[in-house]
């Protein structure tokens, strides 16, 4: 039986199909793409051009994430997006009880999952200055590469702005300052971490997975190593909504 | 007649003896359509931003109401009615005092029964003749439990409110019966209701009242009420006197004994998870950790503070957790 998941990013769609309980292929697309070269419009609903996706064969189709509520998908179940996240995490690691940090594109969710429950959450979605299009913006400026900027996290310049385009002008003021590019990078991861915390302070529990773009970023990893047992990149970090919508597909939901 | 204030469930047969009218002032807090001015009044007063609702809002229901004399619950019930009563006192408000001892011996439970007997001038027949009637009242109240979890046709809320109001019988024993007896008649007619999952509440009674509603229009129904239920005193009848009544009875004594009961409950009434609520600043909040260890069930642990409706981060989180649960149910059913 293949299960289907799509999960509607901000920036990207993301796509992952479910054999005997294995993922057997994934993809990503931009969200821009996505809905003007895979998608037809018919009475106000979308249809994906499953062909095209090549993921015309499946049996049951799970859809979530951000465009869930408006765009709504011609045969797709969708669920809540925190669910499939969770869902996700459950599947990759068969841990039950666990708090789940998904960076996203333009989203941030702090979950605690409890007997394999969600008992708590905290979301952020409405400042980008948490979320992983600050790290792109800054990565702009300072002309680096995500990934490089990523690896820096030793003595970090100070970035007390709370406001991603504020933030931005005190970046450039430092770089006037001539400050040494390893700290300004480290600058600016530490500023993400420093934004993210509250949002994880009331889940003190022992292990941490990671999800979503910025789970890249490895200075954010380091310094969230200081305040768990373990730290857990989740290894299809991007897939992982994706992912949890075939496995819902998998266990909860009927034939079509 | 005599108007008394409470500050919990206390033995109620010796005020009724005494020919006083009970007014528990967490009720007439709650259900006054101000109930945020009284909390305000209460910080005016001096009352810390970090102390809880409740009391602050039992305090300034006792002035609003011009209660003269409370019996206040010192021990085994909140920690904070201590002070509260201080500032009773202060403000010329008669105080009896009674606890419910920590370590739940008979004798001792014997002897605060016993001071309150002496202080209301009462004797011991008497408040067993109105043990006798009150407990036909608590048995009407517990008729609509057994409506909730066994015939499923009261719902969450009627459960909460009638058991609730145990606590001083509304303040007229007489017309409480009347008003049990015609709702469990109403009640009988309905039908049954058919949301998939069965829940548990347990802590103290929620600030919001419209959490019943809202889990049942997730598909979800409350079908047990911990502490409303205990208020009502369940196990009565198989008490010989008022000692035994109010030592078999689980709330203000420790969390291992209100497990005890809640962990039978769970079972008897195929309860699929818990919710616990905690008031803001209550130290009672600190025994979640114990629960959430010991029920082997999700649980849930939600917070009120000072709105009487929930908040939109809590109905996402009960959204969240029933939507998950629901899934789950769904594969084990
Ligand atoms: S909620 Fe807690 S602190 Fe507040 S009155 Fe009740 S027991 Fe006391």
């Amino acid at each position: 039986m293949k299960l289907l998941g799509i999960d509607l990013g901000s920036r990207a769609v993301k796509i992952a199909v479910m054999q005997n309980s294995e993922i057997i292929y994934k993809e990503i697309i931009s969200t821009i793409s996505f809905y003007k070269n895979y998608c037809k419009y018919n009475n106000g609903k979308i249809v994906v051009d499953l062909k095209k996706i090549k993921c015309a064969d499946f049996d049951k189709a799970v859809s979530t994430g951000y465009g869930r509520n408006n765009t709504d998908l011609e045969e797709f179940k969708p669920i809540n997006e925190i669910k499939a996240h969770v869902y996700g995490a459950l599947y990759q690691t068969n841990l039950s009880d666990f708090i789940l940090l998904d960076v996203g594109g333009q989203d941030v969710k702090a979950v605690k999952v409890e007997k394999k429950i969600v008992i708590d959450l905290e979301l952020n979605d409405k400042c980008a200055a948490s979320c992983g299009r600050y790290l792109e913006n800054m990565a702009n400026v300072l002309e680096i590469s995500l990934d490089e900027m990523g690896k820096y996290y030793e003595e970090p310049v100070r970035l007390n702005s709370t406001c991603a385009v504020f933030s931005e002008s005190e970046l450039i003021g430092k770089i006037a300052e001539g400050i040494d590019m390893k700290r300004l990078c480290a600058g600016v991861n530490y500023s993400l971490y420093k934004r993210i915390l509250p949002m994880l302070k009331k889940f003190n529990d022992s292990v941490l997975l990671m999800s979503g773009g910025a789970s890249n970023n490895q200075a954010l990893i380091k310094y969230l190593q200081k305040d768990y047992e373990k730290v857990t990149v989740l290894q299809e970090n991007q897939f992982n909504g994706a992912i949890g919508c075939c496995y819902y597909a998998h266990k909860f939901l009927k034939e079509r | 007649m005599r108007r008394i204030g409470v500050t919990t469930t206390i033995p109620s047969e010796v005020l009724l003896s005494a020919n006083c009218e009970i007014v528990d002032l967490n009720n007439e807090f709650i259900t006054n359509e101000n109930y945020s001015a009284l909390i305000d009044m209460a910080e005016k007063d001096g009352f810390p931003k970090s102390s809880c609702a409740w009391i602050k809002g039992i305090y300034g229901a006792c002035i609003d109401n011009h209660i003269k004399e409370v019996v206040g619950v010192m021990e085994g019930d909140c920690s904070n009615t201590k002070a509260l009563v201080e500032v009773f006192q202060q403000r010329g408000i008669k105080i009896y005092p009674f606890s419910y001892p920590t370590d739940r011996k008979l004798n001792m439970v014997k002897k605060e029964i016993d001071k309150l007997i002496k202080l209301f001038q009462v004797d011991i027949d008497t408040v067993e003749k109105y043990r006798l009637r009150l407990n036909g009242i608590r048995a009407l109240a517990n008729n609509i439990d057994k409506l909730t979890y066994i015939d499923n046709k009261a719902s969450g809320f009627e459960n909460h409110l009638y058991q609730i109001s145990c606590s001083d019988f509304n303040k007229d024993h007489k017309k409480y019966k009347t008003e049990l007896e015609n709702k469990i008649k109403e009640i009988k007619h309905r039908e049954p209701f058919n949301q998939k999952l069965r829940l548990a509440y347990i802590g103290v009674p929620p600030m919001t009242g419209d959490l019943y509603d809202y889990v049942e229009s997730l598909d979800a129904r409350i079908v047990y009420n911990e502490v409303q239920r205990e208020f009502a005193f369940p196990r009565a009848d198989s008490a010989n006197n008022i000692y035994e009544q109010y030592l078999d009875y689980t709330y203000p004594y420790d969390v291992w004994f209100r497990l005890k009961v809640i962990k039978e409950q769970i079972k008897n009434r195929s309860i699929d998870a818990v919710i616990h609520y905690t008031q803001a600043f209550c130290h009672k909040a600190i025994e979640h950790i114990i629960i959430s260890k010991e029920i082997d069930i999700p649980v849930l642990n939600i917070e009120g503070d000072k709105s009487n409706v929930l908040d939109a981060r809590t109905k996402l989180r009960l959204e969240a957790f029933l939507d998950m649960l629901s899934d789950m149910k769904g594969v084990r059913g």
